[in-house]
């Protein structure tokens, strides 16, 4: 706990990369969602 | 989109995101993971690695729209009106993230979020052109005509882009870096005084973020034809 509350910009890593990955998985899922429907269409 | 350049540019961006935050500044850097301490702007100075590269997507964003608009006034195509839209739904975003992010940068440099700074007022104008650029879609129903007029408008506020982003911010002086009379604002950006390490992380955001615009882009157009085909079909039911 103490290196984070000396280096506190590891702290805004740890929060921004959480989001980067969050939005990462919904840009990848909403990929396959549309490639279901594109598909469906097709059919 | 190929599914390795979406796998590319994820992990690229990653290891951007990593360097621009975690890679600590200092006076005399020794190694090649330190980035210089920039007197003035400090640790701020990481910011440049973000904000920049997303005003310049928003930029890419509204020209796109503005060369889609010009293609379906010339062959009619619906899909060109599609590709229009989207691309400025995605730079309205991006405008919006950009603001948000120089508005932060300013509380900490220049002591206030907003300052009216020649900088924020044309992205502000920017930010109402665009946002008129969907009233006025949503004020027309007939499809054909909505294109034709949304197309229109696309290319006359693409015209004031390259001036608000590009030209208002040099001609008149202000805080924002790259002002006129502003020497030593000149700095980072314009002249490239950054270190080799910094600059090769910066420029690496901003392929980063270019190639993630158009993985966001086509998902957009993507969905945007999938939402036009359903409603074609129960149109017809």
């Amino acid at each position: 706990m103490e290196f984070f509350e000396n280096n506190q910009l590891y702290v805004v890593l740890v929060v921004i990369l959480s989001i980067w990955f969050g939005f990462l998985g919904y840009l990848f899922k909403l990929d396959l969602k549309i490639k279901k429907l594109e598909e469906q269409l097709k059919k | 989109m190929k599914t390795w350049l979406k796998i590319a540019v994820s992990v690229w961006l990653t290891g951007i995101i990593i360097a621009g935050i975690a890679f600590p500044m200092v006076k005399s850097p020794t190694t090649w993971y330190e980035f210089p301490f920039i007197p003035g702007l400090e640790e701020k100075a990481r910011n440049i690695i973000f904000h920049v590269p997303i005003s310049w997507s928003t930029v890419v964003a509204f020209i796109m729209s503005t060369i889609y608009g010009i293609l379906y006034l010339k062959k009619k195509d619906i899909d060109y009106d599609l590709r229009s839209v989207s691309s400025a739904s995605l730079g309205l975003l991006l405008c919006v993230l950009a603001t948000v992010t120089g508005a932060i940068w300013a509380k900490f440099n220049w002591g206030s979020f907003w300052n009216w700074d020649p900088r924020q007022t044309s992205i502000f104008i920017l930010l109402l052109i665009y946002g008129a650029y969907f009233v006025l879609r949503s004020a027309v129903e007939e499809e054909e005509r909505r294109a034709t007029l949304s197309s229109v408008y696309s290319i006359i506020a693409g015209v004031t882009v390259p001036f608000f982003i590009f030209v208002m911010p040099r001609i008149m002086s202000g805080l924002h870096p790259g002002s006129l009379g502003d020497e030593q604002g000149k700095g980072p950006v314009l002249e490239f005084k950054m270190a080799t390490n910094m600059l090769m992380v910066f420029f690496g955001a901003l392929i980063g973020f270019t190639v993630l615009y158009f993985w966001m882009y086509s998902l957009k157009v993507r969905q945007m034809r999938v939402e036009r085909q359903l409603q074609q079909i129960t149109d017809t039911q």
